[in-house]
């Protein structure tokens, strides 16, 4: 038997900083710990400041996702008020939110991930060149593209919001901003020619072509169906996966968990998927059982963790965000906690959000070996199909609806709250506090949290450590199998991977 | 003319990585267009590159030892010192990224902080991170680096202040770095052709706050400044000269400027609402005199015409 440790240092981090330390034995993964190395402590920042001021901090945790973190936001400061929010401004917070969606799906896609298929491990396969001339960092013809064509999405959210990032356009009650004819024909002008530019160049066919696909064998006829297909970006990426083993189910837990997605204004022609109060239904999944999702279940461990004030496991209305000193300990090990729903570790993101859903594809594609990195990716890369045809009915409704943008709070009141909203890597959540007219109490989850979690009380491993467990490493010096399982979770740091073999 | 190739390497600390997505919206030159067209080789990013880790560790030595010239350092994000002066709050492969700014800033002919948290320290982190620019503290001269520090160039640290810094003026002082064309560099050493201007200049709403016009909760349409925390006046910045993403500004949709490229953002008193004294600003613009500004505000106020005060519009 041989026994070997490397290192994956992730360098690049945007909610975070992170590690991977791998043990191989026999050449496969054996242990695993992953390693949040970035702290900043937002959650304290916070305390003590107005109630309104979460708006202008918060979205500041993340460069890619703050739309996110501002609705997550805002929703904690409507429970508090007690404020209803207007059809419109639903309907603005949702596209804005979405339309910050489609650029993470297509950036992370295509300048993050698929740039692995360039790499030197990766030289013998016949389709490399290929994945040179689309992904190469700033120069393929992919990579270009996505350049030119993600950054007109985010004139959506400017149109709307002002700038993209960090905007503080959502307010409790609604949004500040009134869209008028003409930002409304912009969006949907922008809208239409991201979606030609999607269809022709990423899908290779119609968007509704493609939500035909209900399972593998659907999957598979529909690449060889036409040359348009076979040679798109999306028929390129299937290809690679299935040539460089990609397709096969890596370990991992097959729980899946998703807040459900984007509250649905009264009047509107847009239908839910599979029920639940929003357009995506929220849900916990354990193993293919489903169960509805309530979240007091949820809590947060930092028996591995770098911080301290507790033990065990606690809801965020409780939570402590109180750091260790600065000496490196071996047992609690990163500066991420551990999130756990129902006590339980939980993958959250597309994939998650399409097995709530009980999407008969992505069912199909997990059952019954659990998730892929394939499966994973592809969610993220087709869920344009679906989001795009929404965003334009509620761009649509806006101007026909008699509701306005924002319903007038009577005043700041204490009490608590919270926010939960599917951010582009899946469950994002915020908790607060109000006391004396300031935040006494804030603590956020992040997707990224529940996804690289280290282990809890009970030594359950975070969803990718266990979906590491197991993975055959081809070339200890290059473990790329590695990098494409947690890069497959968008983990919010970008992709350069980091190996030291020691 | 011959085409000499400037080497770049982007550095992220202690951030959110808004400054590069905020890049990535350059149009005309796009990104990828704009390292074509000035010859730019990127040593490093860490979105961008595929360097391998033992390859990154061999530039970090060959930049240290003179052997791998570096033209530009950009470095985004805020430097954590923390926890207890360690730099442990933000490491790259077991070392503090402090330690690995130092060693790049003292080789790099021009250092560029990016955003609002590379140069002051800005969001940054809470007590235990020990944020701070890199050669400013909040107002204070002197971060991570040392007041007079300057770089091969004779420059001090160039300041592209925001949150996030606004992407013309970051491909505008590439360009200027890379051809050696004039930067001069303004207020905390900032280049004055974007952060010479208030954010104010170019708003939509300005005849407004010309006539004293006043919004007093979201969505009415009226100036920001008197009550709902609007900076506009106050900080330099090309907001509504360049607006976001080519369409817009917060401040044109109805959300406060707030005031993201001062040295003291996020400053500590509330945001969403102005501090006054019996409905006078306490911040008054920059640089007016106090007496003045209030006597013309006052006799702005009575001579607003109607058609304000009435207004339909929706801008």
């Amino acid at each position: 038997m041989s026994a070997k440790k490397i290192q994956i240092l992730p360098l690049n981090r945007v909610e975070g900083d992170l590690e991977l330390h791998l043990e191989l034995r026999d050449g496969a993964v054996y242990e695993v710990r992953s390693v949040g190395t970035m702290y900043r402590g937002i959650e304290n920042i916070l305390k003590g400041r107005a109630p309104l001021d979460s708006l202008v901090i918060t979205p500041r945790i993340c460069g890619i996702c703050s739309t996110a973190h501002l609705k997550a936001a805002a929703k904690a400061l409507d429970m508090v008020f007690g404020v209803d929010v207007p059809d419109n401004a639903r309907r603005v917070r949702n596209v804005t939110l979405m339309a910050e969606q489609l650029q993470n799906d297509l950036r992370h896609s295509f300048l993050l991930f698929c740039p692995d298929f360039t790499h030197a491990a990766h030289a013998r396969q016949p389709l490399h060149a290929e994945a040179v001339q689309r992904y190469l960092p700033l120069k393929g013809t992919t990579a270009r593209q996505v350049i030119q064509q993600t950054k007109t999405l985010l004139e959506i959210v400017a149109v709307l919001g002002g700038q993209w990032p960090h905007s503080s356009f959502m307010v409790p009650g609604g949004v500040v901003s009134v869209a008028g004819v003409n930002e409304i024909n912009q969006c949907r002008s922008l809208l239409r020619n991201f979606r030609r530019w999607y269809e022709h160049r990423i899908l290779g066919c119609p968007l509704e072509r493609w939500l035909d696909v209900k399972n593998r064998t659907n999957l598979f006829r529909w690449l060889e169906e036409k040359p348009a297909h076979h040679d798109s970006d999306l028929g390129f990426f299937i290809r690679f996966c299935a040539a460089a083993g990609l397709i096969r189910p890596t370990g991992g837990y097959r729980n899946f968990l998703s807040y459900g997605a984007f509250e649905m204004p009264r009047q509107t022609a847009v239908k839910r998927i599979n029920g639940g109060k929003t357009l995506l239904p929220g849900g916990f999944v354990n193993d293919g059982v489903p169960a509805t999702f309530n979240q007091e279940k949820i809590g947060e461990d930092i028996a591995c963790a770098r911080f301290t004030g507790y033990t065990g496991s606690r809801h965020p209305f409780n939570g402590l965000t109180r750091p260790l000193a600065a000496t490196e300990d071996d047992v609690k090990y990163s500066w991420a906690k551990a999130p756990r729903y129902h006590n339980l570790p939980a993958e959250t993101g597309p994939l998650a959000e399409r097995v709530v859903a009980a999407d008969p594809l992505f069912i199909d594609l997990v059952t019954p070996d659990g998730p892929s990195v394939f499966s994973r990716q592809l969610a993220r890369l087709v869920r344009p199909a679906q989001i795009l045809p929404v965003m334009d009915t509620w761009l649509q409704e806006i101007g026909h609806s008699p509701e306005g943008f924002f319903t007038n709070y009577a005043k700041v009141t204490d009490g608590q709250g919270f926010g939960l909203v599917q951010a582009h890597r899946g469950a994002l959540g915020h908790w607060l506090q109000i006391e004396n007219g300031r935040i006494a109490h804030y603590q956020i989850i992040t997707p990224t949290a529940w996804n690289a979690s280290p282990r809890d009380g009970a030594g359950r491993r975070g969803p990718w450590e266990q979906a590491l467990v197991g993975t055959h490493i081809d070339n200890p010096a290059q473990p790329i199998e590695a990098e494409h399982i947690v890069r497959s979770f968008d983990p919010c740091l970008v992709c350069a991977v980091h190996t030291v073999a020691t | 003319m011959k085409i000499m190739t400037t080497t770049l390497y982007w550095l992220q600390a202690g951030g959110c990585g808004g400054d590069t997505w905020s890049f990535l919206s350059a149009e005309s030159p796009d990104v990828s267009e704009l390292v074509d067209m000035l010859a730019v080789d990127v040593l490093w990013h860490p979105s961008f590159s595929r360097l391998r880790p033992a390859e990154l560790a061999t530039l970090h030595h060959q930049i240290e030892t003179g052997d791998q010239t570096l033209d530009i350092l950009c470095v985004e994000g805020a430097i954590l010192q923390g926890p207890e002066g360690t730099g442990m709050c933000d490491t790259l492969a077991g070392r503090p990224k402090m330690d690995l700014i130092r060693a790049l800033a003292a080789k790099a002919h021009h250092v560029v902080a990016v955003g609002t948290c590379a140069c002051f320290g800005g969001i940054g982190g809470d007590a235990t991170a020990q944020a701070t620019g890199l050669q400013y503290d909040k107002w204070t001269g002197g971060g991570l680096l040392d007041a007079g520090f300057t770089t091969g160039s004779g420059r001090p640290v160039i300041n592209l202040p925001g949150c996030p810094c606004h992407c013309d003026a970051l491909t505008g002082t590439l360009t200027a770095l890379v051809n050696g064309t004039p930067l001069e560099l303004d207020h905390y050493n900032a280049p004055a052709d974007w952060y010479g201007i208030m954010v104010h200049q170019g708003c939509t709403r300005n005849e407004y706050h010309e006539y004293r016009v006043e919004e007093k909760r979201f969505g009415e349409k009226g100036c920001l400044f008197f009550y709902m925390g609007c900076h506009g006046p106050l900080v330099y910045g090309p907001c509504n000269k360049s607006l976001w993403n080519r369409r817009s500004s917060k401040t044109r949709v109805g959300v406060p400027c707030f005031g993201c490229t001062r040295p003291d953002f996020p400053q500590k008193y509330p945001f969403f609402q102005t501090r006054n004294i019996e409905g006078i600003p306490i911040d008054l613009p920059d640089g007016v005199s106090r007496a003045h500004y209030l006597a013309y505000k006052g006799m702005a106020a009575a001579a607003a015409p109607r058609r304000l005060i009435k207004r339909k519009t929706g801008i």
